[in-house]
């Protein structure tokens, strides 16, 4: 089965990307774009791969990771969302809400994971505070350490977890659900696209003149549309 | 305009302060009451970083700010009082009228503080003064930001909200 | 205030530079990045005198793991200047008073540069490239150059700053690029964003055209509408519980 070759390479890359989004180096390899882009190519569909990125990116300009706020971790749940996407057939409507859907439940599931995760430092941090307190050299690197090994196992579990889940229940849905290709993908690319605007909109509204800018972009983004 | 709020917090300004109460209640200036800062230039310039251009800032001992908050209290547009600790506050209110209402919006660990909500740390003493603010008939409530409701000072004290 | 900080060795530097990356690493409630920023300073504290272990470094490593906020770009600002201060002999109040003097700025400077700016700018234009057509290599390298050109110069200008300043860093941060460039990147994220969401919704949807007016008036209405609900609602988890429930349907019907 394709699926079990494809399971340790995604969840090795689940890992890696869970790990930038807070931990290290946060290069924002664990964006949609990237990682959901890079979990297709892995199951060799890197174009169905970005095309999941894309919409999940849009949803992502909504959750800017503020400090101590909680927000979704679009790492690890992009490259599963990337991989089912591209692990199903070409001709398959529904295939991109339910992948979409699997991201988003996997983010969401994430960002609850990284709140254990932040507890779980605070945890062994009591554990440690004599020493910590006392400047001990050895218990700070050391839960430094910790903090970024649990984290790569946090972000494998993450994406092993979901694909097993996720990958047979797209499956199963798929071939019992009655999908129309179209007001799939219409409706999914319809709410990524007002979450995106709805978000950027928020960020820079307050920002004098940035509300012309972007209804110059607007003009400038609508006649491309015709002309090319 | 009376002053839309009085509150002590140890960070001072920093982003629960300047975004967080300042653009729901359209906060034209912050007054930073504190003894040293108002001594340390650089500490004044850091500070003045925190804080979005369109925002002032002034910075006063208590000395100073006692005998400036009438003009303070008198401006047009809404503005915040700060203090990095309970005791200021204290000495403020002693020698300043007008304050109502005190909010404490982070008193972080250190050693010697007892936990009494998730960003309120306190020592015995320092529970012994906010009961005496509390005494004086000001209405002493702790609430990190707009959107979480104020927990009253009994139920701070003890420790309610853990 | 003794001004004669050393020269920091190209080894130490660097050592602090990697450091920086994983600043976050043992993030939690309680310290925040306290225990990072001990972590990306502890390699210049060996210069202290007594070296690695000394009374002076083991006094002074304690100082370094208190609570301590930032956005993890600047937090080299702070970890450079408080470099600074320890090796050039500042007093600990000193030093712990700059510590908490410099959270909220470098708080709040980073969160408006980069998380509501850069980071919305370059996905603007990665989504961008997507619509008017580059590959899937061009879009991901697009996105990362650009990205990573802001950011690592960013963690780099911040360490260079700290050190070459010491406490009295504030000026730096006051530089026209970082008190003016918020408000010229979120002009440009506007400008980008009405150019790429159009761009990008025609390019997801395909060749077939027939349904493109009909999903950017419903995109445009839905994202109105959570203008409208500034911050009470998240719009993802909307999009959510909407996919959920079209599935469910699709799947009884």
């Amino acid at each position: 089965m394709m699926f079990v070759l494809h399971l340790i390479p995604l969840t090795l890359l689940g890992a890696l990307l869970g790990l930038d989004a807070v931990s290290f180096p946060q290069a924002m390899i664990s964006r949609p774009i990237v990682a959901a882009t890079l979990g297709g190519a892995l199951v060799g569909e890197v174009g169905k791969g970005l095309l999941v990125g894309v919409i999940l990116e849009l949803f992502a300009l909504e959750t800017l990771p503020f400090g101590a706020s909680r927000y979704p971790e679009w790492g690890s749940a992009s490259v599963v969302g990337g991989a089912l996407f591209g692990m199903q057939p070409d001709v398959s409507p529904g295939a991109i809400a339910v992948s979409t859907f699997a991201a988003l439940f996997t983010a969401f599931i994430g960002g609850w994971s990284m709140v254990q995760h932040r507890k779980l430092i605070a945890h062994w941090a009591g554990n440690l505070r004599e020493q910590i307190a006392a400047g001990s050299t050895d218990a700070i690197i050391s839960l430094q350490l910790r903090g970024l090994t649990s984290d790569i196992v946090r972000g494998a579990l993450m994406t092993f977890v979901a694909l097993l889940v996720f990958v047979p229940l797209t499956k199963i849905v798929l071939v019992t659900g009655t999908f129309d290709t179209v007001s799939a993908r219409n409706l999914v690319v319809a709410a990524a696209g007002a979450v995106g605007a709805g978000a950027i909109w928020k960020v820079v509204h307050t920002t004098k003149g940035a509300p012309w800018y972007f209804l110059g972009g607007l003009v400038a983004g609508g006649t491309l549309l015709f002309v090319t | 305009m009376p002053i839309e709020l009085y509150r002590i917090d140890d960070r001072l300004i920093h982003g629960q302060v300047v975004v967080g109460w300042g653009q729901p209640l359209d906060v034209a200036f912050i007054v930073l009451v504190d003894d040293t800062v108002a001594a340390s230039d650089w500490e004044q310039d850091l500070y003045r970083m925190g804080a979005p251009p369109e925002m002032e800032l002034f910075f006063e001992s208590v000395t100073s700010a006692i005998a400036r908050i009438g003009a303070y209290q008198s401006r047009a547009e809404p503005g915040i009082v700060l203090t990095a600790d309970i005791e200021t506050m204290c000495r403020l209110a002693e020698g300043a009228p007008g304050i109502t209402r005190v909010n404490v919006g982070g008193i972080h660990h250190r050693e010697g503080r007892k936990a009494k909500l998730r960003y309120v740390f306190l020592t015995a003493d320092e529970e012994t003064r906010l009961q005496a603010l509390a005494n004086r008939g000001i209405a002493v409530t702790a609430q990190d930001v707009p959107s979480a409701p104020p927990v009253p000072l009994t139920e701070v004290l003890a420790g309610a909200g853990l | 205030m003794n001004e004669t900080a050393p020269a920091l060795p190209i080894r130490t530097r660097a050592a602090i530079f990697m450091r920086l990356f994983a600043v976050q690493g043992s993030w939690n409630y309680e310290m925040l990045l306290g225990n990072g920023i001990a972590f990306a300073v502890e390699p210049a504290l060996r210069l202290l005198p007594g070296g690695r272990g000394g009374e002076a470094y083991r006094a002074a490593m304690k100082r370094q793991v208190g609570y301590f906020n930032a956005h993890p770009y600047f937090a080299g600002v702070a970890v450079g200047a408080l470099a600074k201060a320890e090796l050039s002999g500042e007093t600990p109040e000193r030093i712990e008073r700059f510590r908490t003097a410099c959270c909220g700025p470098l708080g709040s400077v980073g969160d408006r540069l980069v998380w509501a700016g850069w980071l919305p700018v370059c996905s603007l234009l990665a989504l961008a490239a997507f619509g008017l057509g580059a590959s899937p290599t061009a879009v991901v390298l697009l996105f990362l150059g650009f990205y990573n050109l802001g950011h690592v110069w960013l963690r780099a200008w911040g360490l260079r700053a700290g050190y070459r300043d010491g406490l009295r860093v504030a000026p730096a941060l006051g530089t026209p690029l970082l008190r003016q460039g918020p408000a010229h990147v979120a002009r440009s994220a506007a400008l980008l964003a009405g150019i790429a969401l159009p761009v990008a919704i025609r390019a997801i949807i395909g060749p077939e055209r027939g349904s493109l007016a009909a999903v950017i008036l419903a995109a445009t209405t839905g994202a109105v509408a959570l203008a409208r609900l500034h911050g009470r609602v998240e719009g993802w988890r909307v999009a959510g519980y909407g996919l959920a429930a079209f599935i469910l349907f699709s799947v009884v019907r």
